[in-house]
């Protein structure tokens, strides 16, 4: 498989990193400096150009840089020089007065998808513990990104099925449960929820095989470590709209749907018992490190091109035992990967090709 | 720069599609030919609202002249009357005349159903669609409201409505774009399209 590569990045106005350029190695790339001068900022920054989002903040408008009272907004820009094979492009991000915009060689995308799945990125950062002992919305992410790549059509009906979920719930409140029009939106949310859920299933069906063997693999004793999806509601349109139509008084009362894909789930659990509320810290670890390696395969092969890692201060979150599956883990899959440390000499890179970089307030400088 | 000035650029850029650059180019072009084109525009921009009120039968534009106000459309006896469409704005009535191929006639709902932004059932022109087709020589209705969420609720809620008028009611296909290559078409069209094809 191909490899994606980021040969060159430039940064400009991107929270507290005022101007950076540089070339990447394209096996590790390490950034390091103390806490707070902009490691994270960095990765953001590449994760921004290369799927449009942040991995931090839902508002583009947390990446300007802050300003004096009356000083003027910079534009924020990031640019990216991604080779894929023999081909190379440019992709650049940015946000000019609160509004994104993203460009590949200077053309505007069809969508923001066909932006998100032109480079694959995965980010690997410490808030991700919470994959295994948190609530199911971090699950429910890891799907949405997978299905991304292995079942677009259905993930873009994510934002139709909020829509009309919420729809439903407003007419509720406005028209009370006999309205008729509550039964329009039941089939709109009934039509959209159906097709996500059937995305986050085939989603979940590929993470599932890959996250088991990674598991395995991590722990040499069995540990009857099952992974499954539960969707939300019955993945039927009669049962679904039974459900609903029989849930109306109680939703309106409590101020959201108890039924829906938004409230899918990964199911986690050890030996039978839930992971969230009976796994250790050790189990946990190995459990979030399983699903990223599977999240880091599954989308490679979909999008049939290695995705760029980036690894936001694992290491810190990690034991011993996990940070050195973590690295035999990255040794073998080839690939570019960047991550951020406060300890660079802890990262085991062992003779692999590497560049590493020195971060002091949002100033970036190659080490040598 | 003067407040004047920036009052004119101001207003132009309210105009949707017209950024403040774009604003500042209409300014500056008026400013530097031929008087007569700004106070021209002028004038025909203050006399818009006087000059064009919804057709009282459709709610497409119409110019005012003789009561009833009707529109070119309502008032072209060519047109089929047979097929009536529905549409949730003008802008969208003038999108389907362009390719020529619908000979009936319109109605303009002049919203979508959206609870989420505080418009429901009552606030749609609903009951004077619903005569119109009850008053008879109406054969198909056409619901070609957008395929976005609000629209196919919309055309949910018009198929209740229109049920039992003994109507055939369709719906516009959403599709390919003409000319289009279908590489370069994203999923989720494509998707519908496939969705929604025909036997030929
Ligand atoms: N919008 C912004 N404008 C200017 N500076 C910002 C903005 N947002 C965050 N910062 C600054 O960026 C710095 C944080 O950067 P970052 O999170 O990348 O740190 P880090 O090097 O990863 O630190 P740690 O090792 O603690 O994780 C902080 O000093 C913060 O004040
Ligand atoms: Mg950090
Ligand atoms: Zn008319």
């Amino acid at each position: 498989m191909e490899s994606l590569l980021v040969l060159a990045l430039s940064i400009r106005n991107f929270r507290n990193l005022a101007q950076a350029d540089f070339r990447p190695s394209p096996r590790f790339n390490v950034f390091s400096g103390d806490n707070g001068q902009g490691k994270t900022n960095v990765l953001e920054a590449l994760y921004a150009v290369l799927s449009s989002k942040s991995f931090r903040t839902s508002k583009v408008a947390d990446l300007m840089p802050h300003t004096e009272p009356g000083g003027v907004a910079e534009v924020v820009s990031v640019r990216a020089k991604v080779r894929e094979g023999d081909m190379t492009r440019e992709q650049r991000f940015a946000v000019d007065q609160g509004t994104r915009s993203v460009r590949i060689d200077d053309k505007r995308p069809r969508s923001l998808l066909a932006y998100a799945t032109a480079s694959p990125v995965v980010v690997f950062h410490p808030g991700e513990l919470s994959l295994s002992t948190g609530p199911s919305a971090e699950r429910r992410k890891l799907l949405d990104r997978v299905a991304l790549f292995v079942a677009p059509t259905g993930i873009s009906e994510l934002e139709a099925y909020t829509r009309a979920q919420r729809s439903r719930q407003k007419t509720l409140e406005a028209r009370g449960i006999d309205a008729t029009d509550v039964d329009h939106w039941e089939t709109l949310v009934i039509q959209h929820g159906l097709a996500l859920m059937e995305a986050r299933a085939a989603a979940a069906e590929r993470i599932v095989s890959r996250a088991l063997v990674a598991f395995e693999s991590i722990f040499t004793t069995p540990l009857g470590c099952e992974i499954s999806y539960v969707p939300g509601a019955p993945r039927e349109a009669e049962a679904f709209r039974a459900e609903l139509r029989k849930n109306r008084a109680l939703d309106l009362r409590r101020g959201t749907a108890r039924i829906g894909p938004h409230r899918d789930d990964l199911a986690l659990s050890l030996k039978g018992a839930a992971a969230r509320t009976s796994a250790s810290q050790g189990q946990h670890r190995a459990l979030v490190l399983a699903l990223k390696a599977a999240e880091i395969a599954v989308i490679g092969e979909a999008r049939g091109a290695r995705p760029v890692l980036l690894l936001d201060d694992v290491s810190s979150e990690l034991d011993r035992a996990r940070t050195e599956a973590l690295f035999s883990f990255l040794r073998a899959t080839e690939g570019q990967v960047f991550l951020t440390t406060t300890r660079p000499e802890l990262i085991a890179t062992e003779g692999a090709e590497r560049a590493d970089f020195q971060l002091r307030q949002g100033v970036i400088s190659p080490l040598s | 720069m003067s407040p004047k000035l920036r009052r004119v650029l101001q207003l132009f850029a309210r105009l949707p599609g017209v950024g403040e650059k774009t604003a500042h180019r209409y300014v500056l072009h008026l400013l530097t030919t031929d008087p007569s084109v700004a106070e021209e525009l002028g004038r025909a921009v203050s006399e818009l609202h006087h000059v064009f009120q919804p057709c009282s039968v459709c709610n497409n534009l119409a110019e005012v002249g003789e009561t009833p106000i009707l529109c070119d459309i309502c008032k072209d006896h060519k047109r089929d009357p047979s097929v009536l469409c529905v549409v949730a704005k003008v802008s969208d009535l003038l999108a389907l005349e362009r390719p020529g191929t619908l000979r009936g006639r319109y109605f303009v709902l002049g919203g979508l159903l959206s609870p989420l932004e505080g418009v429901g059932p009552e606030a749609l022109p609903v009951p004077r669609l619903v005569e119109r087709v009850r008053q008879g020589g109406v054969r198909e209705v056409i619901i070609a409201t957008p395929p976005s969420v609000d629209g196919e609720a919309t055309a949910l809620f018009l198929r209740r409505e229109l049920g039992d008028l003994g109507v055939s009611i369709t719906r516009i296909a959403s599709g390919i774009p003409h000319g289009g290559d279908l590489e370069f078409i994203d999923p989720v069209t494509l998707g519908r399209a496939l969705d929604g094809r025909k036997v030929i």
